[in-house]
C-alpha cells in the first residue's frame, strides 16, 4: 500500500497531528514555566517575614543645662545681697554655699553668668570681688 | 595442498562481495571525511572504521560477525539494540548541556519544538512510500537530528533497520554545514539575518538546578516513553549544576560520554554489513533522511519568521535552524550564518537554547512515537 492510502490506512495523519501537537504544547507549557521561574526564585528568597518587637524605652528626662537667665540684672539682684555678706575679696565656693543655703535657682549657672558679664572680677588664687 | 585451499577459501579475499566493497569504500570516505575534512570526527570516525571493519568478509557460523550470537562485535552491539548505549549518551550530554541560555530566553524552547516538525512530515512521507508505521516512526525521527534518539527509537520500534536509519542519522548531523546553509539562504533576507538578539538576562543558580528537575517531570508526565532518554539527560544536568558531585558530573561528561560513543559508533558502522545494508530500503532511508533534515531546518527558520509577526522584540530567524538537537554542530552553523553578514552580531549563546530545546524535543517525540505505536 503507498501514497494517500497507506497514510490514512495508518492513522498517519492522525498520529502526526497529535504529535506534534503534544510536543508543541508540551515544550510551550515548559517554556511558559521556565519562564516563571525566576518569579518563584525570588518568592523563595525573599527573606521571611519576621516581628520585630519594637521597644519603647520609658524616656527618662534628660537633664539639659539652663539656659544663663534671660535678665543678668534678676541674676545681679538676686546675688546682690550675698555678696554683700561676703568679704570684699571671696571664693567663688563660698558665693555657690550661701546661693545653696538661700536655695537661689541655678546657682552655679548663675554664677557663671555674673562671671561671663564681667561682675565678678578675678584676682588670682582663686579670688574674685563684686564690679559694680 | 588441500590445507592451503581450505584456508585460502577462507580468507576475506575468497569471500569478498561487491556489497562488501561498496561498503569499504563508503566507511574509508567517512574516514576520510572525519580526519582530511574534519566533519564531525567524533562520530564519523568510529562509524566510519566500524563500517570498515564490519565489511571484512568472513566465514559465517565462527561467531566473528555482528549478527551472529555469540560474537564480541554481538555483544558490544547489544549495548544498541537494548537502547543502552543512547541513554548513557544522553547522560553524558546533559552533563555537558548548559541551560542557562534557555532560561534567560524561555521563547527559543518554541523553536526547538518548531524543528520537530521535521519528524511527522517525514514520518508521513515514509508511510506514503510504503514503510510500515514503526518503520516510518524511525525514519521520521532522523529529522531530530539526534543520533542516540535515531537509534533508541529504531531499536524499540524497527530494530532490523538500525543500521541504515543510525548512520543516515549521523552522516546528516555531520553534513550540517552542507545541508543548513542552502536552506537558511533560501528562507531568510538579510535583513532577517542581521537581526541582533538582546542581551541575555543573569539566570540565577537557584533557576539552573530547578530546571532539569521541573523539566524532566514535565517531559515524563508528558510523554512517559521518553523515560529512558531525558531521564538520564536531566540527571546528567543536575549533576553538573548542583556542584557538588563534580567528580560524577566530570565522569559523565567525559569517560561514560566517550565509551558510549566510541562503542555506539563502531558498532553501528560494524553493522551495516553489505549484504544486509544495500537494499532498496536502506536508498529509502537515506533519501527521507535527508528530507526529514531539511524539513526540520525549513520548519525552524519558518517558525521564527512567524513569531517575528507578534513580537516587539524581533527574533533572527536563522536560530530556528538550530531547533534540530545536532548538538553543537547546527549551532555553531547559525553563529556562522550570522557573522557571515555581521561580524559583530554573536547568534551562538542564543542558538545553543535551541540546540538544548532541540534535543528535548527530539526525546519527547521519540517517546510520543513510540506510545502511540507500541499500543
Amino acid at each position: 500500500m503507498f501514497g494517500l492510502e497507506a497514510i490514512a490506512h495508518n492513522n498517519g495523519w492522525t498520529i502526526a497531528a497529535t504529535g506534534a501537537g503534544i510536543v508543541f504544547a508540551g515544550l510551550s507549557a515548559l517554556s511558559f514555566v521556565i519562564s516563571q521561574l525566576h518569579k518563584l526564585v525570588a518568592l523563595l528568597d525573599r527573606p521571611p517575614k519576621t516581628i520585630v518587637e519594637v521597644v519603647v524605652e520609658e524616656t527618662k528626662p534628660i537633664w539639659m543645662p539652663p539656659d544663663c537667665p534671660n535678665d543678668i540684672q534678676v541674676a545681679i539682684t538676686l546675688y546682690h545681697p550675698l555678696i554683700e555678706e561676703l568679704p570684699s575679696e571671696f571664693e567663688l565656693a563660698e558665693l555657690y554655699g550661701l546661693a545653696k543655703k538661700y536655695h537661689l535657682p541655678h546657682p552655679h549657672l548663675s554664677i557663671r553668668c555674673l562671671r561671663d558679664a564681667g561682675k565678678l572680677e578675678f584676682l588670682g588664687d582663686g579670688l574674685f570681688r563684686y564690679v559694680a | 595442498m588441500d590445507l592451503i585451499l581450505q584456508f585460502l577459501h577462507n580468507t576475506g579475499f575468497y569471500l569478498a562481495d561487491y556489497r562488501n566493497l561498496i561498503m569499504i569504500v563508503v566507511g574509508s570516505f567517512f574516514v576520510y571525511l572525519a580526519i582530511h575534512k574534519n566533519y564531525e570526527p567524533l562520530l564519523l570516525l568510529p562509524i566510519g572504521f566500524g563500517v570498515i571493519l564490519g565489511n571484512i568478509p568472513f566465514f559465517k557460523g565462527f561467531g566473528i560477525g555482528i549478527y551472529e550470537a555469540n560474537s564480541v562485535l554481538h555483544y558490544l552491539y547489544f549495548g544498541v539494540t537494548s537502547g543502552v548505549y543512547p541513554s548513557i549518551i544522553f547522560l553524558g550530554l546533559g552533563a555537558m548541556t548548559d541551560f542557562s541560555f534557555l532560561l534567560a530566553n524561555p521563547k527559543l524552547m518554541l523553536l526547538g519544538a518548531a524543528a520537530q516538525m521535521g519528524i511527522f512530515f517525514t514520518y508521513l512521507c515514509a508511510l506514503g512510500l510504503g514503510f510500515t508505521a514503526p518503520e516510518a516512526s524511525s525514519i521520521g525521527i532522523i529529522g531530530g537530528a539526534d543520533g542516540p534518539t535515531s537509534i533508541f527509537l529504531t531499536a524499540k520500534l524497527a530494530p532490523h533497520l538500525i543500521g541504515p536509519i543510525a548512520i543516515a542519522a549521523y552522516s546528516y548531523m555531520a553534513l550540517i554545514p552542507i545541508i543548513q546553509p542552502p536552506i537558511m539562504l533560501l528562507l531568510t533576507s538579510r535583513e532577517e539575518r542581521l537581526i541582533r538578539m538582546p542581551e541575555m538576562r543573569e539566570v540565577s543558580r537557584k533557576e539552573i538546578i530547578i530546571f532539569p528537575v521541573v523539566g524532566m517531570i514535565l517531559c515524563t508526565f508528558l510523554a512517559p516513553a521518553s523515560i529512558p532518554l531525558l531521564g538520564p539527560f536531566f540527571f546528567g544536568n543536575i549533576l553538573k549544576e548542583s556542584g557538588v558531585v563534580d567528580r560524577l558530573a566530570n565522569t559523565a561528561r567525559t569517560a561514560i560520554i566517550d565509551t558510549a560513543t566510541i562503542l555506539v559508533g563502531l558498532t553501528v558502522g560494524a553493522s551495516t554489513q553489505g549484504d544486509v545494508f544495500l537494499n532498496p530500503k536502506s536508498v529509502g532511508i537515506f533519501l527521507l533522511g535527508a528530507v526529514a533534515f531539511s524539513i526540520a531546518t525549513a520548519s525552524g527558520i519558518l517558525f521564527g519568521k512567524f513569531m517575528n509577526l507578534f513580537l516587539k522584540e524581533k527574533i533572527n530567524p536563522l536560530l530556528g535552524a538550530a531547533g534540530v538537537s545536532a548538538v553543537p554542530g547546527s549551532a555553531r552553523e547559525v553563529h556562522m550564518m550570522g557573522q557571515r553578514e555581521d561580524r559583530t552580531n554573536f547568534l551562538l549563546m542564543h542558538a545553543v537554547a535551541c540546540n538544548s530545546s532541540g534535543v528535548i524535543g527530539s526525546a519527547v517525540c521519540a517517546g510520543i512515537l513510540w506510545s502511540f505505536l507500541i499500543g
